[in-house]
């Protein structure tokens, strides 16, 4: 009854009748087409633990490690799980993401006219790469610390360069951005804002601009037509909301597992040590979300050329669709675009992989290798795509299609 | 028979989902709900022998400032009393507790064991807006519509344990 | 379908490598003799591993999160008042600021105040802790970290499982996490079972399958 009255004013159930039954979608959406509804529910799950800590956490040098490793961890009941879960969480929110960058890549999702949805989900992407740095520096063990010192000299990579280097711009940006020569109070307490409320406000809002986007456009089809909704599409619910339903409660079942049985990478030894300015880890690398940039930046002998390469993978991945002219869409119906993001995938894991590896003189050229691989695929776009214009032309289709 | 399964496994996902939100509720709640250590503070152990007669010493009692008031053997009070509600129930002791919050708008009372204004004997004097009490709290004289409240507290030897019921039982 | 199964075989080998069992990368590997793991890793050796603490490590050695102090500042009458303004645990640079002293005195005698012991166990583990403890040059050499329990293999054991004490929860919250753990999943699993069967149900329903 009072769901009638609220309902009466509010107009839920016409919004849910438009947005969710009436909208309709291909009946042949694949797995994968779940991971966007996995990534919101992580993101959710973030926030909602990140609340709870945020209560009991202290973000001032001398207490932080005490707050979360004896307040959190042992005193306060139950924190211990909700600590699990938003440190899991926060490497499931990633690997999610990029499981969903590389369907979207896959099935072309970036074409026209959705290529709005791929930039804004970059931003997503660097935002969301932003706010674990912060979070991660939060614990301020000696990962933590140290791992953001590495972090902050990245900058600095700048003054290597010929010519340039001599304005010293680098070392500006790097003590810019820890607030004095060194990590300390200043930096874990910028951190703390960035991380708590600036860079999830504004993952909020691109995340809002991102849905608006693709329900502004529909959702792309497998094998990368335009469907006809009318002839071809079913109801978004009941069809894809309790299918993607049950897939989040699978997702759920092997994100728990992890946060009640198997911690162990999610909550490194090393991060129970609690920062010492005065001792580096024998072994500091970032965590394996990052990993792939850093063996790129590691593998180049010079140190300006490999900040400039692994920067010049993020801009790559940024126009992708734009790099991508191809009148083909979808892996599905092209097959060198195929073979290429295989390559694409096996050196992305590659070079994460080697990250965790000490940096030998062959895994140094194993990380040339790949990411020259890596790169390979975007710079084999254009080619791919103007190969595939001329077959499509043959074939009779035109640039009006 | 299709209608009614379906109906079934729709009760049971409900149901189920019912359960799961309240499987998130529970840790929510206890996370939230006061520490051990916290609810500890909620009986507080005073060594009265340390307090000199005639002197009140304050101590904290579940976040609240309370008075721990010595009385010399044989004390005699003869002051203005307007009832005896505290003097009765705290009759005999030696030494006792009192909430040191005045009964007319929260300020701290002051021990004035040499007397205030127009009482010269020992009396509690609140400056904010001229409330006096008499040792055992009773409101003699001002705005304070009431004495101060009693915590529960008992006499163990030389201890007063502030919280647990004993000579008094329970808060005034 | 081959497609489907090369990613999926990739993307799972790819997160057990990184997540679970790095085959590329080892990291070191301490021996330890299975009679003494046995003992660290038994918790009702805890108190006596304390006691051990006490009279072996504690000269130079704080535990913190158990209210633990090095002998000096356990001497020193601050502790009890501080102690009772901030509980159990002293936030760090209240602890070393009133105890600036007896801590600077330690730092002479070894070049810097001796770590506190509160998470090592999580830190080291008890293989590392126990080579280190019983032959502190062979597994860092040029440490200050004298061999106090040299030819004691069996107390350093004990004092291990002290430690591990501290770090971890005992045996029964253990448990009960572990039950809460196999709760959760199992839920999980049928709730999602039962919705795809709801689904299936509802389709076959509006005649959509």
């Amino acid at each position: 009854m009072i769901g009638r009255w609220f309902n009466e004013r509010a107009k839920l159930s016409e919004l849910w009748q438009s947005q969710m039954v009436d909208y309709k979608v291909p009946k042949t959406l694949t797995f994968p087409y779940a991971f966007g509804v996995m990534a919101l529910v992580a993101f959710l799950i973030q926030i909602i633990s990140g609340i709870f800590l945020v209560m009991y956490y202290q973000p001032n040098i001398h207490t932080a490690f005490d707050s979360v490793n004896y307040t959190i961890m042992k005193e306060v009941p139950f924190m211990w799980l909700i600590r699990h879960v938003h440190a899991a969480g926060a490497n499931f929110f990633l690997a999610i993401v990029y499981l969903h960058i590389f369907t979207g890549i896959y099935y072309n999702a970036y074409k026209k006219p959705r290529e709005l949805t791929w930039i804004v989900g970059f931003f997503i992407y660097f935002v969301l790469l932003m706010t674990a740095l912060s979070g991660y520096l939060l614990p301020w063990g000696q990962l933590s610390y140290w791992g953001m010192v590495v972090t902050t000299e990245i900058p600095t990579s700048i003054d290597s360069a010929p010519i340039i280097g001599k304005l010293k711009i680098g070392e500006t940006i790097s003590v810019w951005m820890k607030g004095g020569y060194e990590l300390g109070q200043i930096t874990l307490g910028r951190f703390f804002g960035l991380h708590i409320w600036l860079l999830p406000l504004i993952l909020l809002g691109l995340v809002g601009f991102h849905f608006y986007l693709i329900r502004a456009h529909g959702i792309t089809s497998p094998d990368g037509r335009e469907i006809d909704k009318k002839k071809e599409g079913v109801p978004f619910h009941p069809y894809i909301t309790l299918k993607e339903g049950a897939y989040l409660m699978g997702y759920l079942a092997v994100f728990f597992f992890f946060v009640f049985f198997y911690m162990k990478h999610f909550l490194p030894a090393d991060n129970y040590d609690p920062a010492n300015p005065f001792k580096t880890p024998a072994h500091i690398a970032p965590e394996w979300y990052l990993l792939a940039f850093y063996t790129m930046f590691r593998s180049i002998p010079d140190k300006f050329l490999g900040f400039v390469v692994f920067n010049l993978a993020l801009l790559l991945l940024l126009i992708l669709p734009f790099l991508d002219f191809s009148p083909l869409r979808s892996a599905r119906n092209r097959p060198l675009f195929f073979v290429m993001f295989v390559v694409l995938v096996i050196s992305s894991m590659a070079l994460t992989i080697l990250g965790t590896m000490p940096p030998t003189p062959t895994n140094a050229l194993l990380g040339l290798i790949f990411t020259l691989a890596f790169l390979s695929f975007f710079i084999s776009m254009p080619i791919i795509s103007i190969l595939e214009w001329g077959w499509y032309k043959a074939k009779g289709g035109s640039k009006n299609d | 028979m299709e209608a009614s399964r379906r109906d079934l496994l729709g009760v049971a996902v409900g149901g189920l989902g019912v359960l799961g939100a309240i499987g998130v509720l529970y840790p929510i709640v206890k996370v939230l709900s006061p520490s051990q250590a916290s609810l500890a503070g909620a009986r507080v152990e005073v060594d009265v022998s340390q307090i000199p007669d005639l002197q009140v010493r304050v101590v904290s009692w579940k976040g609240k400032p309370v008075f721990v008031v010595k009385l010399p053997q044989g004390f005699q009070w003869n002051g203005k009393r307007l009832n005896d509600q505290n003097a009765k129930l705290l009759q005999g002791q030696d030494a006792y507790a009192l909430v040191a919050v005045c009964t007319h708008l929260g300020c701290v009372p002051l021990w004035k064991p040499q007397g205030e204004g127009e009482f010269n004997y020992p009396v509690f004097h609140c400056p904010c807006h001229g409330g006096f009490y008499s040792p055992w709290g009773d409101n003699i004289a001002g705005p304070p519509p009431r004495p101060l409240h009693v915590p529960p507290q008992k006499r163990e030897g030389n201890k007063l344990i502030i919280g647990e019921a004993g000579f008094v039982k329970e808060l005034t | 379908m081959i497609k489907t199964i090369f990613f999926t075989v990739l993307t799972i080998a790819f997160f057990y490598i990184v997540w679970i069992n790095n085959i590329f990368a080892p990291h070191e590997k301490y021996e330890m003799p299975p009679e003494h793991r046995k003992i660290a890793m038994d918790y009702k050796y805890a108190k006596e591993g304390r006691e051990l603490f006490v009279q072996n490590c504690a000269a130079c050695h704080s535990v913190r999160y158990d209210a633990l102090y090095p002998t000096q500042v356990q001497a020193n009458p601050m502790l009890a008042s501080l102690q009772e303004k901030y509980g159990k645990v002293l936030p760090r640079d209240v602890y070393e600021a009133v105890f600036m002293n007896e801590l600077n005195a330690l730092k002479e005698s070894f070049g810097k105040v001796p770590p506190d012991l509160s998470t090592i166990y999580l830190v080291k583990g008890p293989e590392y802790l126990y080579n280190f403890i019983l032959e502190p040059q062979k597994v860092l050499p040029g440490t200050t970290m004298p061999p106090v329990m040299a030819g004691r293999p069996e107390e350093t054991a004990k004092i291990i499982a002290y430690l591990r004490s501290v770090s971890e929860p005992p045996p029964q919250e253990k448990a009960k996490r572990n039950i809460m753990g196999v709760v959760t999943i199992g839920y999980l699993i049928v709730m999602g079972i039962l919705i795809w069967l709801w689904r299936d149900r509802i389709l076959k329903k509006m005649g959509l399958h």
